[in-house]
């Protein structure tokens, strides 16, 4: 029963409505996507067109994710941003079987424990999503403007490390980033390179 | 070399050998055996001594490059010194690109690496007593999942008036600086030219190159998973490297490792021009 409904979400969760024809720059559109988030509820792009959209690729067994959430780091950005009106969706694309993959009910129950406040949890598991935006490690961050164009794309924080202690000294790009373009200015680092574990994708 | 291949029957071996060496106990972590080598049992003020960090990986997991590509972390050291004794930067080998799945690749260090690390001796150093080194080394290893491991590693190497090479470690410390890449010989000639989405790296020995491989020492230039396209040529060999979508800047010069198919590898920093018309 467990593992049909595990496929069913597989199959269906993600449709991507833009195919990945084209790499995802700064600068460009962010191509459309469409997923089921971990409340069963379907998240477009498309509904959040006017308002700035933070992806962040999340993997709860990656010490590089466990950095910023045992610190409280990505709960304080997630909860400082929304009440901004910023739409912040996770997205988990680890495949089935492979470490951060988990079920709706298993992702509700981690969001309720460490008080972590996304909008929505994207349940990517066939990789769709990730594929779409090349999301290459957890975390990977990118925002996407009320224009629907990419903005920034890579790091959460210029300290690539594992250690809660480099949290307080390090420079937060997607802070810097969202502060930088609701205030009207230019981004001072639209890409950087991000940091942390492999996204946990299935064979394709 | 067969205790490589498995490294967890020779281990004992490995273990006895460096207790009679220059160098403290190894320190056995979760996945990894680390110790802290001198190449010599002596050394001289006002001279360079080499210091080596010797990881020992459990099969199938790996440590990271200073550059570790898509994913990763390169292993990090704080060290003490008495006075006089400073470090200098890690020397790095030839790393391996470890691609775990079409769209990501790394740069690393599987089974056995030797992170050499040179200390000079400034000519003030008191001579006559011994120098205690502590080393702090924190490394992210990983197989299909990462963990971030650390080792407390002390050493203790007496100064005297002349340094004294270890015979006991000459053979690891001459095989990892076989594995450093040596500086690009004399008349050899590199250049980057830059396309809309492509370097194309050209490498004029001048002679014909049968296989080549580069691995950037910079993160965010070219994209780390793409194939590279070697296409020999009279004079050498042209490699076609994708760029990171992540490169939004020009760049003036692409530096990296050049590695060749008859085992040797070079530093390259190739000046990055337009195509000519």
């Amino acid at each position: 029963m467990f593992r049909v409904r595990n496929s069913l979400i597989a199959l269906c969760s993600v449709i991507a409505l833009v195919a990945a024809a084209f790499a995802v720059r700064v600068g460009e559109p962010a191509p459309g996507f469409s997923a089921v988030d971990s409340t069963g509820k379907t998240q477009r792009l498309s509904d959040y067109k006017g308002k700035y959209v933070v992806l962040e690729w999340h993997n709860q067994g990656c010490p590089f994710t466990q950095k910023h959430y045992e610190s409280g780091n990505m709960q304080r950005l997630q909860k400082e941003w929304t009440a901004k009106g910023v739409v912040w969706l996770t997205v988990i694309s680890s495949a089935p079987g492979k470490q951060g993959f988990v079920t709706p009910t298993q992702e509700n129950d981690y969001l309720k424990k460490m008080n972590a406040v996304p909008t929505a949890v994207l349940m990517d598991p066939a990789g769709t999503l990730g594929h779409l935006y090349d999301a290459k490690t957890t975390p990977d961050m990118y925002i996407i403007d009320p224009a629907g164009n990419l903005i920034y794309e890579g790091a959460i924080d210029d300290k690539p490390t594992t250690d809660q202690a480099d949290i307080a000294s390090a420079k937060n790009y997607v802070n810097a980033a969202l502060t930088e373009a609701i205030g009207g200015k230019l981004i001072t680092d639209p890409a950087t390179r991000p940091y942390g574990c492999s996204v946990k994708y299935g064979k394709f | 070399m067969p205790c490589f291949a498995h490294f967890r029957s020779c281990l004992p071996i490995l273990l006895l050998l460096s207790f009679a060496a220059s160098g403290a106990a190894p320190v056995p972590t979760k996945h990894a055996t680390v110790e802290l080598l001198s190449k010599q049992t002596e050394i001289a003020p006002g001279s360079t001594a080499l210091l080596g960090v010797h990881f020992i990986l459990e099969s199938g997991w790996h440590i990271y490059w200073k550059n570790p590509g898509d994913s990763g972390q390169p292993p990090a050291f704080q060290w003490q010194f008495p006075q006089g004794l400073t470090a200098g930067d890690v020397e790095w080998p030839v790393p391996e690109r470890l691609q775990a799945s079409p769209e990501l690749a790394d740069y690393g260090y599987k089974e056995e690496v030797l992170l050499l690390v040179p200390v000079k001796v400034a000519s003030g150093t008191q001579s006559g007593s011994a120098a205690q080194i502590t080393l702090q080394a924190k490394w992210l290893i990983c197989r299909e999942v990462c963990l971030p491991e650390r080792a407390e590693l002390k050493l203790s190497v007496p100064v005297k008036s002349a340094a004294k090479d270890d015979s006991s470690q000459a053979k690891l410390f001459a095989s990892a600086a076989r594995r450093l890449p040596k500086p690009l010989p004399r008349g050899w000639k590199t250049v980057a030219v830059e396309g809309k989405d492509n370097f194309i790296l050209k490498v004029s020995p001048p002679h014909p190159l049968k296989q080549a491989q580069f691995f950037p020492a910079d993160p965010g230039q070219i994209d780390n998973a793409a194939h590279q396209v070697v296409q020999p040529t009279p004079k050498g060999a042209s490699l076609q490297l994708k760029k990171s979508d992540l490169l939004l800047k020009p760049i003036a010069v692409l530096r990296g490792v050049l590695s060749l198919a008859d085992g040797e590898a070079y530093v390259v920093e190739a000046p990055v021009r337009a195509p000519r018309r």
